[in-house]
């Protein structure tokens, strides 16, 4: 059996009964919904027209939400639907970020994830959803679409169906009879530049994605309900402090690799510095994720009910496995404060900084795959991410151990070296990631949003000024001082902030429905 | 977590079976469903599901209350699946009573006024005490035959029959409406045609549905028609909506039409003459219905009495409205004038039609634009026919209760004053102006789920007749919530919402009849449960009444020992002398005047009052057309010793009274008229000083494009639109509702934005006859370039230093204000606050994300009655301008000059001058005594 949903918009007269009777049904709060009805208009006076779309989960068929959450919370029932449980629910909001449909949102009570799931628990007492009873219309149907003789087979077999999105894989099991372009795509109706629709206030939260014209001339969202963005500064922070901990730990390792490195009193910078750095950035790393849950007490249920497809789940692993090869980068040190000599052999750091160096990458990395999970943030999914990350590890690894030498009075031409050129090599990372021929309307409007919109300033003035074209500038002119370097390093360090903030902030920019 | 419990739900396993949408009946009395918010965790819920009347329009749609049978506590609303009507589906209104009930700031127990009237300082009372000084009251102005100073004004009325019955039991000429600011124009309209004065379209099979409404998300009765508005047009009827803003409605038609306000009959008319000229009319049934030939004798003696003759008379009459003409008036282009045509002539007999409000209740004259639009259903054909439109009355059934009181013998010149003879219905709007300009003044004035301060146009004027002592003795507001108007009250007594109260109600929603049964649903669950019950008071929240126990309450306080031959009617018709019971009154109901009720509950082995408590409704007849009415022969016993008028083919019954109509031979009932057919041609408006209106015709509006300076920034505002979440005054205090729609920003066309300089968000200053409101822009394409819009719903405020429960209306969704008045006259309103977060027993209170709520226009607004429907026209002719120097919200009212552009109007009316205040045969509610109608001294005077 696949349970499959058909709201036919040439029935629907935007009464908003049936987001009435959800409310009533699931018992929602204000300020949150599981279905709307969005109006565009489209035309000019007097042929004009007001098309409604009534918006909420699609059951998808691969449901991104599902395969985002860590805890299973989100699942997918044998009959289709996907469900969720609040009992387990951490309270990532990476269900949210992964969304492409902005379905989910997080009960305010018990801080869950919630959303439309067919009013299972009527379904299995034998009731239709609370909406599909409610619509004065009876433009909501509900179905087995595996059972030929169905309402919902027959109809979709027989007449032209829509879903939204379809490109993105998701596949749709909420089908729209007489769907309008200008209410399935996002980007087609222009949002009100003001803090109103045509009887109601736009939301909270409306003013975090984007405002403006939309691409179908004439095209008016006229009424809709806004989104929170589910991810805000601290993973962004969360993203520099990882990249901090796995790039010092990355250039050490190479230090150890390709440099003479021959026991902790050779270079404390590699051998003591790199690991106690990387080990505090990754405590403030771990402290911002948990942080960062509306269920903090639940982190540890990543662990006891893993799911494994999710890349927040798997990054926890590394996370972990960073962890522990980084404390035996430590231990030649430790024996020496213990027993006072170094025990372990002279090819230690040489043996460990392979596996380092392959934990501290998939460290910095994972989050490209993280986000290329959130199928509707389509900003996030480029290939460049992955290695983009690494690069951007490495210059905040060396800035950070730059910073560090000079307290120690330690260096060499290695660290400044390393610095340069990923610093040279993120900027063509930025360069690519935003000038390449954009893959969807989705993510030229999200690039435009940090090279032209809402995030220019951060991004022009922190993202290249600061942390790019001014480190630079220092080095060349004022590379014979030390302190010019730790000022470079400070201001890329800055600057890499900056980079994961509009990222972070650019990718979720754009509306979603 | 339970993925292996996951079943396999029962509504597809049978795949071709039926889905299950609802609980079956027979397991109403106890159902189990699991708890939603505990779910995926299986935790079952217990309840006992009782059906009711939804109260939050005039559909009287069916619900079903899920009571909780451990706590007895309302769970939810649904749809009853048994009801006729609504057919188990609702509106966002419907689930939504569930906040009514819970609402935080609703009044919970009677209030009285501690300090002066409108002070605002308010004390609990007791009912008895209440009761007793209100009966008191009512009971001196009866022994004194002062009958008619006792008013119950009422907006939603929600019920069938009783408080007339309580009125006439009281002896008192005492019932006030919210019909003309309302509905007035459009029945005044049907009324000149059929007697009857609302319309009911058999939708469904339709072959074209024109409306003049917004029958797709508003209306009377909006959620049952528009079920079979979509049904008709997925089978095929075009759907045409006229209106000069784009609704929902016109959103879904095959045709949206935008005509300059007021400008709708002509385009009618000029359809009208398309089908004349073409000869596309049913000929048979006009000759057959229609008064032809008392229009030919009047109007066109120099013709032979043919038919032929009126058809080429009819040609002639209305050659002047050709689509050119239509176009020049409307702005709608000529082709599309033939495109209606077209569509109604290939729709014969199954043409729906509706105005409801909208044209009719905007402009002066728009009477004549339900006229003019019923005129297309009598051309084609289809009155009365499967597809077209009937006479309310045909599928709406009002059954008897026991002991009619007779008619009372008094004339209330308050609601019924002589200048306006043809009124649709009470001049209830102008009640400030006639107290001030007159003599009458009212011992006791109910108020009852009606806020006149807020809803009527020139507010103020209510709240200087409010306040006045002198001319309203006591002021009893009955309502569930606090209002603008209850803040002048001497009383605030609470009443039940639609699950806490008895109501019987029918209304012609599609083609059959049905009777609805509203309930308190607690009472009925306790019943059930087989726990103790009393009134329904005691199983309301807090100390919520219902209103039917109330006035028998209140009578037996006017009448304590029946010397005043009230008591009798509130007696028991099982228990002599003893009070009558709510439970009696509707045993007896359904006992003696439902037909088919009594069989149909013996069948379940049921009382009828036992089947009502079970299902909430029944079904009198289905598939009721005009064969069965009009078409009917005189009943035998009308024709005895009958007579025939020789000229007018009317049959007049023993008692004189006109009982049918002669058609082709045969005595046939015929409609309610003075021609007992319908009438093109009114010899009552000829009669009564209207002769050049006697025909369906076209009167231009008072927002004439040709009285407007558009160069000055003068638009006309249309400010009556609805909006499909909301409920006239009434769903502030639904939380669902309000967050889905709380602000009324004005609707301009782009073109008029930028001529304006004004965008989206952007304030501006609306300045009327008698004063200006701000409110922000609303920039659309939805809207007739030169009109502008503001749905009439929000704007609701409450006074600065009102508190809640103690004068503060529903925080959800009203605005701190600062009401000055100056003296020169002038008021101001300024806004201090926007709704936001605030502390309550609900966890939703501290979560209301807007801020805005619209703003009060109808203040600003001076009474524009209509001379003929006394129906107040509402749109304004406007000047907008960019505001500058004042802020949202802000209100500023001159009511000397409000007072000017009263009397501007009033000079347009023609008193009544012969023998009768009124036209005997049209329409009054509970209409008095005969010696009542008659132009002398009565009483009162």
């Amino acid at each position: 059996m696949k349970l499959a949903k058909i709201i036919d918009n040439t029935r629907c007269i935007g009464c908003h009964a049936c987001s009435t009777a959800c409310k009533s049904e699931n018992e929602v709060q204000l300020g949150v919904d599981r279905t709307r009805v969005k109006y565009v208009e489209t035309g000019t006076f007097p042929n004009v027209r007001r098309h409604f779309q009534v918006t909420r989960c699609n059951q998808c068929e691969h449901p991104p939400c599902v395969y985002i959450c860590p805890v299973t919370a989100m699942y997918q029932r044998p009959d289709g639907i996907v469900e969720f449980d609040q009992d387990v629910c951490i309270g990532c909001r990476a269900c949210m970020a992964a969304c492409p449909y902005d379905a989910i949102y997080m009960d305010p009570d018990t801080h869950s994830a919630a959303k439309c799931h067919f009013c299972m628990h009527r379904v299995e007492v034998g009731l239709q959803p609370a909406c599909v009873v409610v619509c004065p219309e009876e433009a909501i149907i509900v179905g087995d679409l595996e059972d030929p003789e169905s309402v919902v087979s027959k109809r979709i077999a027989r007449e032209a169906t829509q879903v939204r999105k379809p490109e993105l894989g998701t596949q749709p099991k909420l089908y729209y009879i007489g769907g309008s372009h200008a209410t399935l795509r996002p980007e087609a109706a222009a949002r009100p530049d003001a803090d109103i629709f045509m009887w109601a206030n736009q939301r909270p939260g409306d003013e975090t994605v984007g405002r403006g014209a939309g691409n179908v001339a004439g095209a008016l969202l006229a009424y809709d309900v806004g989104h929170a963005t589910p991810w805000g500064t601290d993973v962004a922070l969360y993203m520099w402090t990882k990249s901090i901990a796995a790039g010092v730990m990355l250039v050490a390792a190479l230090v150890a690799l390709f440099g003479r490195v021959a026991g902790p009193a050779s270079s404390p910078l590699v051998t003591v510095f790199a690991p106690l750095l990387a080990i505090l950035f990754l405590v403030a790393t771990t402290v911002l994720l948990v942080v960062d849950l509306e269920k903090p007490a639940k982190f540890y249920t990543i662990l006891t009910r893993p799911q494994w497809k999710s890349w927040l789940t798997r990054g926890a692993v590394i996370l972990m496995g960073f962890g522990i090869v980084t404390a035996l980068w430590l231990l030649p040190e430790v024996s020496a404060v213990i027993v006072g000599r170094d025990l372990l052999p002279i090819w230690f750091f040489r043996m460990l900084a392979v596996p380092v160096v392959l934990f501290a990458a998939a460290a910095a990395g994972y989050t490209a795959f993280l986000l290329a999970q959130c199928t509707g943030r389509e900003l996030w999914a480029t290939p460049l991410a992955a290695p983009h990350l690494v690069v951007q590890a490495l210059v905040a690894g060396s800035a950070a151990l730059v910073i560090a030498g000079v307290a120690v009075s330690a260096g060499g031409a290695f660290l400044p070296a390393v610095f340069l050129f990923t610093l040279l090599a993120h900027a063509a990372f930025v360069a690519a990631e935003l000038g390449m021929p954009h893959r969807s309307p989705h993510v030229s409007r999200a690039v435009d949003t940090i090279v032209r919109g809402k995030y220019a300033s951060i991004f022009w003035l922190a993202v290249i000024a600061a942390g790019v074209a001014l480190p630079l500038a220092t080095v060349l002119l004022l590379g014979a001082f030390p302190l010019a370097w730790s000022f470079a390093a400070a201001c890329a360090l800055v600057g890499l902030f900056a980079w994961e903030y509009v990222w972070v902030f650019g990718g979720q920019a754009v509306p979603l429905s | 977590m339970s993925k292996e419990n996951d079943k396999t739900p029962e509504f597809v396993r049978p795949a071709t079976g039926p889905n299950a949408t609802y609980p079956p009946a027979d397991r109403w009395d106890d159902w189990t469903e699991y708890d939603s918010r505990a779910w995926p965790r299986r935790v079952e819920r217990r309840y006992t599901i009782v059906p009711t009347l939804c109260f939050n329009c005039e559909a009287a749609c069916g619900l079903l209350a899920y009571v909780d049978r451990e706590t007895l506590e309302v769970r939810k609303f649904e749809g009853n699946p048994v009801h006729p009507g609504s057919r188990g589906r609702n509106c966002a209104k419907g689930p939504a009573t569930l906040n009514q009930i819970t609402a935080p700031d609703r009044v919970l127990y009677p209030m009285r006024r501690a300090g002066a009237r409108g002070e605002g300082r308010w004390e609990r009372v007791s009912w008895d005490e209440a009761l007793e000084d209100i009966g008191g009251r009512v009971r001196r102005a009866l022994a004194e035959d002062r009958r008619d100073e006792v008013m119950y004004h009422v907006g939603r009325p929600g019920e069938d029959g009783y408080m007339s019955r309580v009125l006439q039991a009281w002896g008192v000429d005492g019932h006030n409406s919210h019909t003309n600011v309302c509905s007035a124009s459009g029945r005044t309209g049907y009324a000149f045609w059929m007697g009857d004065d609302r319309p009911s379209p058999d939708y469904a099979n339709a072959r074209c549905i024109l409306l003049i409404s917004a029958h797709l998300e508003t209306g009377h009765y909006f959620n049952p028609h528009a079920q079979r508005i979509m049904e008709g047009k997925q089978r095929g009827a075009k759907l045409i909506v006229l209106d000069v803003r784009l609704s929902n409605t016109a959103s879904q038609a095959d045709h949206w039409v935008s005509p300059w306000p007021g400008s709708e009959a002509a385009i009618l008319l000029a359809v009208a003459k398309i089908l004349i000229d073409s000869g596309r009319i049913d000929r048979e049934f006009v000759r057959r219905w229609v008064n032809w030939d008392e229009y030919l004798r009047a109007r066109r003696p120099d013709l032979p009495v043919t038919f032929d003759a009126f058809l080429e008379a009819l040609g002639a009459e209305y050659a002047e409205y050709t689509p050119e003409f239509a176009e020049r008036e409307s702005g709608v282009a000529a082709d599309t004038v033939r495109m209606i045509a077209e569509e109604v002539a290939r729709a014969g007999s199954a043409l729906s039609t509706h105005v409801w409000r909208s044209a009719a209740a905007g402009n002066l004259g728009g009477w004549q634009v339900a006229r003019c639009l019923f005129f297309l259903n009598v051309l084609t054909g289809s009155v009365g026919s499967v597809g077209g439109v009937s006479p309310n009355v045909f599928h709406k059934f009002t059954p008897a209760p026991f002991r009619k009181p007779p008619a009372q013998n008094v004339w209330n010149e308050l609601t019924w004053p002589e200048q306006y003879p043809l009124a649709h219905h009470e001049m209830s709007f102008l009640m400030p102006h006639l107290l001030r300009d007159t003599s009458h003044k009212l011992e006791v004035y109910f108020s009852r789920v009606y806020n006149p301060v807020w809803t009527n146009p020139d507010g103020f004027a209510w709240v200087r007749a409010l306040r006045d002592e002198s001319k309203i003795g006591l002021h009893v507001a009955l309502t569930p919530t606090w209002n603008e108007t209850a803040w002048w009250a001497d009383y605030v007594l609470p009443m039940g919402h639609a699950s806490e109260r008895h109501d019987n109600q029918s209304q012609e929603t599609h083609a059959s009849k049905w009777v609805g049964f509203r309930q308190p649903v607690v009472r009925v669950a306790r019943e059930r449960l087989g726990l103790p019950v009393g009134k329904v008071y005691e199983t309301n929240p807090g100390e919520v009444w219902e209103e039917d126990e109330f006035f028998i309450e209140l009578s037996w306080r006017i009448d304590p020992d029946g010397a005043l031959g009230v008591r009798q009617h509130f007696e028991s018709p099982y228990r002599e002398g003893e009070k009558v019971t709510i439970d009696e009154y509707f045993r007896w109901m359904f006992e003696n005047s439902v037909p088919g009720l009594p069989e149909r509950a013996a069948e379940e082995g049921l009382e009828p009052l036992a089947y009502m408590r079970k299902y909430g409704v029944f079904e009198v007849k289905r598939d009721v057309y005009a064969g069965e009415q009009h078409g009917r022969a005189v009943p035998a016993a009308d024709m005895e010793s009958s007579r025939v008028d020789a000229a007018t083919n009317v049959v007049y019954g023993a008692g004189g009274a006109a009982v049918g109509v002669m058609v082709d031979g045969a005595p046939v009932v015929g409609f309610p008229t003075p021609s007992r057919k319908l009438e093109l041609y009114s010899s009552t408006l000829a009669e009564w000083g209207w002769p050049e209106h006697a025909l369906p015709g076209y009167i231009r509006s008072h927002v004439h494009h040709s009285v407007l300076e558009r160069d000055r920034g003068e638009f006309a505002l249309v400010p009556t639109f609805r909006l499909p979440v909301a409920i006239h005054t009434r769903s502030a205090n639904a939380k669902w509702l309000t967050e889905l729609a709380h602000t009324n920003p004005l609707w301009l066309n782009t073109v008029d934005a930028e001529r304006l300089g004004v965008r989206t968000g952007e304030l501006v200053k609306v300045s009327t006859d008698i004063g200006f409101f701000v409110l922000k822009a609303w920039v659309t394409e939805g809207i007739r370039p030169g009109v502008v819009g503001c749905s009439h719903h929000m704007g609701r405020w409450r006074q600065k230093d009102a508190k809640p429960g103690e004068g503060a209306l529903d925080r959800w969704a009203s605005a701190v204000v600062d009401l000055r008045e100056n003296a020169d006259g002038t008021w101001q309103v300024h806004k201090l606050a926007g709704a936001g977060p605030f502390e309550s027993h609900d966890p939703d209170s501290r979560r209301v994300w807007w801020g805005d709520v619209g703003v009060h226009q109808n203040l600003t607004f001076p009474v524009h009655p209509d001379p003929i429907s006394g129906q107040h026209c509402w749109h304004q002719r406007v000047r907008v301008e960019r505001a500058a120097g004042v802020s949202e919200g802000d209100i500023f009212v001159d009511q000397k000059r409000a007072e000017i552009v009263y009397r501007e109007w009033l000079a347009m009316t023609r008193p009544a001058r012969g023998e009768w205040r009124r036209p005997l045969w049209l329409h009054r509610p509970y209409k008095p005594t005969l010696a009542a109608y008659r132009r002398e001294p009565v009483a009162a005077d």
